[in-house]
């Protein structure tokens, strides 16, 4: 039985056409911590579009007023470089884990895995436990497996669906997402994403399951870059287990010439990948410790120690010692804390205001006609604050420097962007050199905390006249 | 070949999968640069909402990472006589 479920991984071609797999439930210490982390990451997912901040939506994505809100933060497009750095945190936060414990994203926080362990629960309720399952299964269709099927679905579908309106909430407003739904008004594309994502929840969480994992996940693929020999991985250890076999309970499996492993195959039935961890480290293998929590359960029953399933690491099996700060632990380690400590210092400073300068490209500098030396400027000013503002404009740096502009105050609303021609002229003699740096500034009149001082160049003629 | 095993199912989403992550992460590089209400206004598109823009651009960036795929793929196989 063990040899048919770990057939395929024996195939030469990459892509199987999979029998069905039928996880068999199971409880233990990592069955409670991945229902621990379903419970907080889907709680997180199903709540944070309620939460309330300042009478708005605490978390919103509005793509169509191209900000986004997250609680008392608004960034705009202008501030993708936050979204960047943010990435390459996530990113490096991935190798380090990976590194240090192995594929736990896998196991515990992927959402292909928490919404699988979600539609499964729904599943063995409905149709009971792996036995149950493929006992239904090879049923002919009667009346009473069309009312299990119909209700199994039927629950699917209604979880999927709400899944896919709190996704659009994440996008526009929930609360009116939702009167607009009861109202029957939505938006056309608002319809198309709920039950897009809905679709796809259904599909990935009821059906493809571990495929995703297999055929689909880029991570899944690049991720063994990241194992050393000091890795957490889950392993069989075969030195203690082999040769396998069964054995009544009394038995002394030594007398019999055999290892710990009864041969009961329970780790592959719980298996949601249906490997045989027995076969070695495979890259099908999402690390979710079911088939520890089995095995543990069955090492009690039989009165043998725990752990011939373990988490261990490669070092650990060949009884080498095992080194936690690797050089590539540190590296990633310090990125992670540098990364981290600059985007949030950079969040903590920012400015709610962006000011852009561009010189006139036509010509370097006029010379008046009462003979000043002007240059020519335009300010962009962009207000990325939630309110509307005023703000006072003014340069500085040169003796004398004198400000041409329609008015050097200027009020710009709530996520407005602001041209502003600005001319500056000075006397040639307070000129020293043909390019001298002055600063120009934009403050708010109304709250001074926001300004910004902005370098740029003024250029005249050369020398001193 | 070893692509020949390939059910026609799996060749297909083999192409469409990458396809829709490429497209994914263009589309969201391409509007952050560029706010689709500015870039129709002076078109007959003028009247599209942002989230319907953002949606077409989606599918067209799709339908282009498809083609690249698609064509990646047909170029991949052996020319010439057997």
């Amino acid at each position: 039985m063990a040899n048919s479920c770990s057939k395929k991984n024996k195939s030469d071609s990459l892509y199987v056409s999979d029998a069905k797999i039928y996880p068999r439930a199971v409880t233990g210490l990592f069955a409670m911590w991945r229902s621990i982390g379903v419970l907080v990451l889907l709680g997180i997912y199903y709540i944070v579009p309620w939460l309330e901040w300042t009478e708005r939506q605490a978390v919103l994505f509005d793509l169509p007023n191209r900000k986004f809100h997250i609680f008392g933060l608004t960034f705009w497009p202008q501030d993708f470089f936050y979204f960047a750095v943010l990435l390459i945190i996530a990113a490096f936060a991935l190798f380090f884990f990976t590194a240090i414990a192995g594929r736990l994203w896998c196991g515990y926080a992927c959402p292909q895995t928490v919404w699988t362990e979600l539609f499964m629960w729904i599943e063995r309720k409905v149709e009971g436990d792996r036995p149950k399952q493929i006992k239904l299964d090879n049923m002919p269709w009667t009346a009473y497996k069309i009312r299990i099927k119909a209700t199994k679905h039927f629950l699917w579908l209604a979880l999927a669906a709400y899944t896919g309106f709190t996704f659009v909430g994440y996008f526009t407003p929930i609360d009116e997402l939702a009167s607009r739904i009861a109202s029957f008004s939505l938006g056309s594309w608002e319809w198309f994403w709920i039950v897009f994502y809905s679709f796809a929840t259904w599909g990935n969480a009821g059906f493809m399951r571990e495929q995703v994992c297999i055929y689909m996940c880029p991570y899944a693929r690049f991720q063994s870059a990241m194992f050393d020999n000091n890795t957490l991985i889950i392993s069989y250890d075969k030195q203690r287990g082999e040769p396998r076999g069964s054995r009544k309970k009394s038995e002394d499996p030594k007398s019999k010439g055999l290892g710990s492993c009864i041969d009961c195959t329970l780790c592959v039935q719980v298996c949601p990948t249906g490997i045989d961890i027995r076969d070695g480290l495979q890259y099908q293998c999402i690390a979710c410790s079911a088939c520890i929590d089995v095995c543990d359960s069955v090492m009690d029953k039989m009165n043998y120690d725990r752990g011939l399933i373990r988490y261990t690491t490669e070092n650990a099996l060949q009884g080498k010692s095992v080194k936690l700060f690797r050089p590539r632990i540190i590296v990633y380690a310090i990125t992670l804390i540098l990364m981290t400590t600059a985007l949030t210092y950079a969040i903590a400073t920012r400015v709610p205001l962006e000011v852009g300068i561009s010189r006139d490209r036509t010509r370097l500098f006029n010379e008046t006609e009462t003979g000043l030396i002007e240059n020519t400027y335009s300010l962009q000013i962009i207000n990325k604050d939630e309110q509307p503002h005023r703000y006072k404009i003014s340069a500085l740096g040169i003796d004398g420097l004198k400000m041409i502009i329609k008015s050097d105050t200027v009020k710009i609303a709530s996520g407005e962007v602001l041209d502003v021609p600005l001319r500056l002229q000075v006397d040639p003699y307070d000129l020293k050199d043909r390019s001298t740096e002055i600063k120009i500034t934009v403050i708010s009149t109304d709250n001074p905390d926001i300004n910004i001082n902005e370098a740029t160049r003024f250029l005249g003629p050369s020398g001193r006249r | 070949m070893a692509d020949e095993a390939l059910p026609t199912c799996q060749k297909t989403i083999s192409v469409l999968w990458p396809a829709f992550l490429t497209a994914g992460v263009a589309t969201i590089l391409f509007f952050t640069a560029f706010d689709p209400a500015v870039l129709l206004q002076e078109t007959r598109f003028a009247d599209t909402s942002r989230l319907g823009a953002y949606s077409v651009g989606f599918f067209l960036f799709w339908l282009l990472t498809t083609t690249s795929c698609t064509l990646t793929c047909f170029f991949r196989k052996p020319c010439g006589p057997k």
